[in-house]
């Protein structure tokens, strides 16, 4: 027990602090468990890669592939790498990613199977497919 | 930053971990949970395997708690010692000392996994109160490769919601600092007096 007055004020304010802190941290962590279960979509970053997108917004990967014009075939550069060497901005590339993804769920029809053989190693990424 | 961080990883894969989990474990402010969680998504793609993602991680991270250890123990104790010898309070430090050589071996092993943006502070204050270096590596490496096999399993389990899961875990850490946090200060303030040298807080 601390009796010093000042000392006592200011761990008090303190402890305040830490609660308060500790509280705003709860209802987060409430509000992702929220969000965990109602499975939201997140939103699309630069560290992504394609694969992941399709992978958390279920979609097929190759309708991401088309949409970005890039070819059939793995790719695991990250969304930001994507924006750079084909001169876009990551804006754009999410854009044209959210676009197919909409058109690719309900109340569309769901895509078809990838036109071509999907996964045939390609050493060129960045050119476009067509 | 972030994201130029979490790019170079998703680019340039497990030695981008190695390094990156250093880098975090010694301090440096980064999305390591994220990143782990992330990782566990990949291995769910089949993009890299699990176990050389679990290694690659906690023997950066065990790596990088050397450097703060090291930090402690050959840069922090000679500043300590010139301190106390010019402005005295050697009898504090080491009450500070006993203290916290009492509650060392929790503390770095939980701090490796649950509460963990305790974990580089514990590091440098286990070298500076020169905590057996054997000991330290032991809760070390025990409390490292915890952390990755929980992070990384629950990435894969939960793959497509890498950011929600690294959210709540994040939230539910701070949480938990939190409450300790208070607890502590609260038995400090309000628990009952005991009349024997308190103020070493």
């Amino acid at each position: 027990m601390i009796r010093n007055r000042p000392w006592r004020k200011a761990l008090i304010a303190l402890f305040v602090a830490v609660l308060a802190f500790t509280g705003y941290h709860a209802v987060r962590t409430v509000s992702d468990a929220i969000y965990w279960n109602a499975h939201r979509d997140e939103p699309i970053e630069r560290w992504m890669t394609i694969g992941y997108v399709a992978h958390s917004y279920h979609v097929p990967p190759h309708v991401l592939h088309q949409a970005l014009n890039l070819p059939l075939t793995p790719d695991h550069r990250p969304l930001g790498r994507i924006a750079r060497d084909s001169g876009r901005s990551m804006t754009q590339i999410e854009e044209k990613l959210m676009y197919a993804i909409v058109h690719a769920r309900p109340p569309y029809p769901p895509p078809g199977p990838p036109p071509r053989p999907y996964m045939r190693p390609a050493s060129s990424t960045a050119s476009p497919a067509k | 930053m972030t994201d130029q961080l979490l790019e170079l990883l998703t680019t340039y894969g497990l030695p981008a971990l190695f390094g990156a989990m250093i880098l975090a474990a010694a301090g440096m402010p980064f999305p390591s949970s994220l990143t782990l969680v992330a990782m566990g998504s990949f291995v769910a793609q089949g993009e890299f395997s699990f176990w050389p993602v679990i290694f690659a991680g906690a023997s950066g991270a065990i790596v990088g708690d050397q450097i703060g250890y090291a930090f402690g123990r050959y840069g922090g104790r000679p500043l300590l010692s010139a301190v106390t010898r010019r402005i005295g309070g050697a009898d504090k430090v080491q009450q500070a000392e006993a203290y916290s050589r009492k509650w060392a071996g929790w503390g770095i092993f939980f701090s490796r996994w649950l509460i963990g943006p305790l974990g580089p502070w514990i590091n440098v204050t286990s070298g500076l109160t020169e905590y057996p270096w054997v000991r330290f590596i032991v809760l070390d490496v025990a409390g490292e490769v915890l952390w990755l096999l929980i992070y990384v399993s629950l990435g894969r389990a939960f793959s497509d919601q890498v950011q929600t899961i690294a959210s709540l875990l994040g939230n539910l850490t701070w949480v938990i600092v939190g409450l300790l946090v208070a607890g502590l200060l609260g038995w400090k303030l309000f628990g009952r007096s005991t009349e024997v040298s308190d103020d070493t807080a």
